[in-house]
């Protein structure tokens, strides 16, 4: 036994995160930590790691009881975690991060560089990772960046690696990349402790479960025993919602035309369609260049050729704000980042997108936007305490839900949903899915980038394939996994690199 | 809730505190004289609180503070009227907010070089312009606008109240205000929603220039002269006040009430010091630990509620 936490509790302010957190993780064994949004999977984790103190039980190490103050501690014994965000220095090469605080010193505090990068070449090749010792690390891909965390860690001697939600970031290639690498580990007897969200995942690597719900463990055993319908009743604990199920529409007009869309490097050749009342998903590894062709349609990088319609008039977007008033809605997928201003009421952020409806010869007409927040906060069922709630007080799905009602309150018609459904919850996805496909029964037309080929089946009327800047396939719905897959990566092997760098 | 109060708080304890201690302190006298001591920075620090919410910082007021008032005062020399004299500072004021708007928004380089970096052009340039000599020969009446009463309260406080009603109005209730909330709070976000980022960041630096131009003119007017090294150092007690008020550098906070607390509580300070007997050195040193322990507060206060 390595690690044993018993009724670990933490509270955070008035809020409670964790009331008995129980778990036992074994030399050896990959052991996973499952729980919806909320339940309490990371911060036990950064209790385990020394990030966050606890109120309330007892952690043992190898039976000895123990307490850390600060992540150093818990290094210091061999405890490590990979985190979701990478930690690393991004100016510094691959070697001189994984060596960090720890280098190789000549006389006089010199650092050995050459030392250093021999070391770190051989550590590379014995676990056959995709890097380079000499690689900055800021032109690193998630994948490589989690990589490099990775080396750290065994180079550090950890005995227990954390890994919290390693795969969110990834593409299916990358995610196999890691699960190989996660095996490897455990094979060396290393203790591993894998948070996750994707159920899809589990089988691939698990040996042992251990689930939360609202902050207590409240199943743990050996994951054979368990089927993937339990699991997921032990983290809702109620029975699993039907898998989502869209009826498609009679597509209507044609609201997005683009032909030959061209972007030095990243697209090339780009042509299709998008009907009012379609769903069309966008499939393709990382770095495929979905992400980047929505940039270009938005007006956010411009484009080297190509034309746009949008309703059948041709539009020249050179810059967000053509595009916004072109109707075209850009849901990005780093919605913290990108899509709201998480310091401000609500209501401000619904608005932020068509100010001038509630500001007449600018002057804001208070009334009048709080009627427009509170019929977009009622139709979208957005769940705020009030209009003045701020943004980034709402749950991962509410505030996913305000960038979709700022964009229905600006009038957009073409909608670009990039990764709509990552880091939310199995219960708020389903609710993204049905405002979706709300705003298809209401005329519009959606591109769904994502990465979850399931949930690209179960959605999108037809599903284009992008690899390597060019789309390279159109399915029309009812095609499987295996189909887009093999569209997406042929020809092409797991890129860490991002292109371009 | 106490925390959020504690600007305000701290304000009327200093007064309570200032008026037990010292038999001068709510004399009519002191308290215009607190008054006009602080319109200055009072007046700067609005613009700067629109700017700290726009997610910007400008370190150039002082300078700009300074030509404005030389500008000015020159004009007036030569035989302009003094209203004409006024709005020459003021445009003035203006004209380097823009540029510094324009520098910001065009060539995308953050605000605390590009001001940084005008801050010195502008004051080089006044030293040039004035050849290192103050102006002296200004109309009498001119000492009005520092130095006059109107209804019995000082002049400045009429302006200063026009001007913080204005930003008031500016930054809650039109568009502009909004936006610039919305760009300080995340300008990704912002540029994402459409919002024509560069014009209303430009508008934010013009505004704070404006009112820089207008403060240069009442410190001139107080001074009686056109000096050439006026307002050096004045950036960071007009910065002070906006962030004693509540604002982030971060962006996307900041009220004129806040700020108008702030500067009040900076003016009081120092006042309070020159009555006790306190020295002038030290006055620096209070100044400072209030800085951080205002900072402090309001961090802490934000951390428990981002918990």
């Amino acid at each position: 036994m390595l690690l044993e936490l018993e009724g670990i509790q933490k509270r955070f302010g008035g809020v409670v995160a964790l009331r008995r957190g129980d778990l036992r993780a074994n030399a050896g064994e990959v052991h996973l930590l499952l729980g919806e949004n909320g339940a309490g999977k990371s911060t036990l984790m950064k209790i385990v790691a020394g990030m966050v103190q606890p109120d309330g039980g007892v952690m043992r190490w190898q039976g000895r009881a123990v307490s850390f103050r600060r992540p150093s501690e818990a290094a210091a014994i061999g405890i490590a975690m990979v985190h979701q965000e990478s930690l690393l220095a991004p100016h510094l090469t691959v070697a001189e991060n994984i060596f960090l605080g720890r280098e190789d010193r000549r006389a006089l505090g010199w650092v050995n560089r050459r030392k250093m990068t021999e070391q770190a070449a051989r550590l590379i090749e014995e676990h056959h990772f995709p890097l380079q010792a000499d690689w900055r690390v800021e032109r690193l891909s998630p994948a490589g960046k989690q990589l490099v965390e990775i080396c750290r860690a065994i180079w550090h001697g950890s005995s227990l690696l954390i890994f919290d939600e390693p795969t969110s970031s990834l593409s299916e290639a990358e995610t196999r990349e890691v699960f190989r690498i996660v095996r490897t580990l455990r094979d060396r007897n290393i203790g591993v402790i894998y948070i996750t969200h994707r159920l899809e995942e589990l089988r691939a690597v698990g040996d042992r479960v251990t689930i939360l719900r609202d902050g207590e463990t409240v199943h743990t055993g050996a994951l054979a025993e368990l089927s993937t319908e339990e699991i997921i009743r032990h983290m809702v604990g109620r029975e699993l919602e039907a898998v989502y199920h869209r009826e498609p529409l009679p597509p209507g007009e044609e609201l997005l035309r683009v032909e030959g869309l061209n972007r030095r490097g990243v697209l090339h050749d780009i042509s299709f369609h998008l009907r009012a009342g379609e769903i069309v998903g966008l499939a393709g590894l990382v770095g495929a260049g979905r992400t980047e062709l929505c940039r270009v349609l938005f007006g956010l990088d411009p484009a080297d050729g190509g034309r746009i319609w949008v309703a059948g008039k041709e539009v020249h977007i050179r810059s967000p704000r053509e595009a916004v008033a072109a109707g075209l809605a850009l849901i990005p997928e780093d919605r913290q980042r990108n899509g709201l201003a998480v310091l401000l009421p609500v209501a401000h952020n619904l608005t932020h997108a068509r100010l001038e409806a509630v500001s007449p010869r600018g002057i804001l007409d208070h009334s009048r936007e709080r009627r427009a927040a509170a019929e977009l906060i009622a139709r979208l069922r957005i769940r705020a305490e009030s209009w003045r709630q701020l943004a980034g007080k709402l749950s991962g799905g509410n505030q996913q839900k305000v960038v979709v009602g700022k964009w229905l309150f600006s009038r957009a018609r073409v909608f670009l949903f990039d990764e709509p459904a990552r880091g939310i919850d199995v219960g708020a996805k389903g609710e993204v899915f049905r405002i979706m496909d709300e705003l298809a029964r209401s005329g519009a037309a959606l591109l769904m980038v994502s990465s979850e080929l399931p949930e690209l089946i179960q959605v999108a009327d037809r599903i284009l394939v992008m690899r390597q800047g060019r789309l390279v396939a159109e399915l029309p719905r009812g095609s499987t996994q295996e189909e887009i897959m093999r569209h997406a990566m042929l020809e092409q092997e797991a890129s860490i690199r991002e292109p371009g760098s | 809730m106490i925390q959020r109060l504690l600007p305000s708080l701290s304000l009327v304890i200093l007064f309570v505190g200032l008026s037990l201690a010292s038999p001068y302190f709510l004399t009519k006298t002191n308290l215009a004289s607190v008054v006009r001591q602080t319109a200055v920075i009072n007046v700067m620090a609005l613009g700067m609180t629109m700017v700290i919410i726009a997610g910007g910082i400008d370190l150039s007021v002082g300078a700009i503070l300074a030509m404005a008032g030389l500008l000015g005062t020159m004009a007036m020399e030569r035989g302009y009227p003094i209203p004409a004299g006024i709005a020459i500072g003021i445009l003035v004021g203006l004209f380097w907010g823009l540029i510094n708007g324009l520098l910001i928004t065009r060539l995308n380089i953050a605000p605390f070089i590009v001001t940084l970096g005008t801050l010195g052009i502008v004051r080089g340039l006044t030293l040039i312009i004035s050849n290192g000599l103050p102006v002296h020969r200004i109309p009498q009446e001119f000492s009005y606008l520092g130095e006059g009463n109107l209804l019995g309260v000082p002049f400045v406080l009429w302006i200063l109240v026009v001007c913080a009603a204005v930003t008031h109005f500016l930054l809650e209730h039109t568009r502009l205000g909004r936006y610039a909330f919305a760009i300080g709070s995340n300008p990704e976000a912002a540029l994402y929603a459409g919002i024509p980022v560069a014009f209303h960041t430009t508008a934010v630096y013009a505004i704070c220039g404006l009112l820089t131009g207008l403060a240069g003119m009442i410190e001139a007017s107080r001074l009686m002269t056109g000096q050439p090294t006026a307002g050096q150092g004045y950036e960071l007690q007009v910065i002070a006040a906006v962030v004693i008020g509540g604002g982030s550098l971060r962006g996307g906070e900041g009220s004129v009430i806040g700020t108008l607390i702030g500067a009040f509580i900076m003016g009081l300070l120092s006042n309070g010091s020159d009555l006790l007997g306190i020295s002038p050195y030290l006055q620096q040193a209070i100044i400072g630990a209030v800085i951080i322990l205002a900072v402090t507060v309001d961090e802490l206060r934000k951390r428990k509620l981002a918990r």
